[in-house]
């Protein structure tokens, strides 16, 4: 259970001369939850992107099951076992559900079929909406079809990046439902999130970012609930 | 007038099955890379002139012509991907359209050392006359056009809807950085896209030498301008949309022919263009940004 699945060190990614990250460090446990938190521009979602290959690091590495993936391309990294949960969904809107979920399945060269009757008994609004282009559905519904999307490539580590933006608290529920679900059945979830107070409930440890540094890393618990959300909306006062 | 105006229609579907498969080679690299490749056509062109080549100094049969086509054109659009496209990755779309234009001239140079005549003459695809039937003509080398048009139009449904290329192609043309991270190889996609491009192209490219008999350097401008007007016509990036831009293409271009006479014709082809983008529907002008 201690040892390291996801390990960034040092990690600096700048768009032109603009460092959103500025020597970033942590770590994700094998089997845990880990959620990051941080206000808007903290750049969360460019960690998110750099880990899973979309951003290039300046410098830094990012390591995954000991072995180093910084240089990697992201259907490399998808192929080492990592996925991402992108950030508003980026479901593929005029594909069919079924075609998002075999775009999914692109480096398994198995029969994926099992998975995709496994993914319709937990998301069964999607087996409804199967033929249904993906770019009808509603806020929630993409949200299960990215989570689907991203599991058909059996990642060992799911990074999720606000997978509550935007949607009803009824919704919301049910997404942070699906990651415990998640997490029971074995996979490390990496999770970003605005909605503290849920990403607390369901973490066993939390990093808390600001203006592209981690300045806090903890367990829930180690540090009041109320001053977590505090600085993670606002930023600590200093 | 009523059997000018049926042989006419007729004309221009057959001139616009063959704008078809420009336009379709086209708008699958438009759609997946977002970029245009203005040497499309000189790609084919140059294709073209191989299959003269080897007809010239070795004689060689139609199917073997046609494959030479197919495989040189391929070979012309692979070498202006790596040059062109696959170094810009996300970057500038015009530095990639402006290298096309630079590989465009290298092309047509290259044929042009090859075969340094203006015009050599390509082996005619039939050798009779017209098909007439109720007063009407029709030319065996437009049946087949369409029945090439038909058939690719067909296969390459079966290749985007039925194979695991076609969805990460779709995927590809949809969102491409949701491509990226639902682990689609997108350069090895991007390369396949282009590849099966040229080859349609290719074929496009051997049908109209075949059924005009001759080629000229100038077959790779001709190319990429029917392709580029009849995607746009279409919606930027649309497949049925391309083959419909193409077909009004053909038609527009006969009728306009036909009663303006044929100075007019190209001029009436691109009036058009210009008063769908200024005044158009809004899916013609801002498809895909």
């Amino acid at each position: 259970m201690s040892d390291t699945l996801l390990e960034v060190r040092d990690l600096v990614t700048a768009y032109g001369k603009i460092e959103a990250l500025k020597g970033v460090s942590l770590q994700v446990k094998q089997g845990s939850i880990t959620c990051l938190l941080g206000p808007n521009g903290a750049g969360k979602t460019t960690l998110m992107m750099t880990i899973a290959g979309i951003l290039r690091a300046r410098s830094g590495t990012v390591a995954f099951a000991g072995r180093e993936m910084t240089s990697l391309r992201p259907h490399a990294i998808v192929a080492s076992g990592v996925a991402l949960v992108p950030e508003n969904r980026l479901v593929f809107p005029a594909m069919t559900v079924l075609d998002n979920l075999r775009a999914g399945a692109y480096q398994r060269r198995d029969d994926f079929a099992p998975d995709i009757e496994k993914l319709f008994q937990r998301f069964p609004r999607l087996k409804e909406r199967s033929a249904q282009l993906a770019g009808t559905l509603s806020g929630g519904e993409q949200q299960m079809l990215a989570v689907a999307r991203a599991l058909m490539s059996r990642p060992k580590l799911l990074l999720m990046d606000e997978p509550s933006l935007g949607l009803a608290p009824l919704v919301v529920e049910e997404i942070f439902r699906i990651i415990t679900e998640l997490h029971r059945d074995g996979t490390t979830i990496f999770l970003v999130e605005q909605n503290a107070h849920m990403a607390l409930k369901v973490a066993q440890h939390f990093y808390l970012m600001e203006q592209g540094k981690v300045t806090f890393s903890g367990d829930p618990g180690s540090l009041a609930e109320d001053e977590v959300i505090k600085r993670a909306y606002l930023g600590s006062a200093k | 007038m009523l059997a000018d105006l049926v042989q006419n229609t007729l004309d221009g579907l057959a001139a616009g099955a063959s704008y078809a498969l420009l336009a379709v080679g086209f708008t699958l690299v438009f759609g997946v890379l977002r970029r245009v490749n203005l040497s499309y056509g000189p790609a084919i062109m140059l294709g073209c002139y191989a299959a003269t080549f080897v007809h010239l100094h070795y004689g060689a049969g139609l199917l073997a012509l046609a494959a030479i086509c197919v495989l040189a054109s391929v070979a012309a659009g692979a070498y202006v991907e790596r040059l062109c496209f696959a170094p810009h990755g996300k970057g500038s779309a015009i530095a990639a359209m402006v290298a096309s234009f630079a590989l465009w001239m290298q092309l047509e140079e290259v044929a042009m050392l090859a075969l340094p005549r203006h015009l050599y003459p390509f082996p005619p695809l039939y050798e009779g006359g017209p098909l007439a039937f109720a007063g009407f003509t029709v030319r065996v080398e437009a049946l087949v056009m369409l029945a090439a048009a038909v058939t690719v139009c067909a296969l390459l449904w079966g290749i985007l809807y039925r194979t695991r290329f076609g969805v990460a192609a779709r995927a590809m043309i949809d969102s491409p950085v949701a491509a990226e991270l639902a682990g689609i190889n997108v350069p090895r996609i991007s390369m396949g896209v282009f590849a099966l491009a040229s080859a349609i192209g290719g074929l496009a490219g051997f049908l109209i030498s075949a059924s005009v008999e001759q080629v000229t350097p100038m077959l790779g401008m001709w190319s990429t301008l029917k392709g580029l007007l009849a995607m746009m016509l279409g919606g930027l990036g649309s497949l049925p949309g391309a083959v419909i831009g193409a077909l009004v293409l053909g038609l527009v271009e006969a009728h306009s022919q036909w009663f303006l006479g044929p100075q007019l014709r190209d001029f009436i082809a691109f009036l058009l263009l210009f008063i769908l983008l200024a005044v158009g529907p809004r899916w013609i002008r801002s498809r895909h940004g």
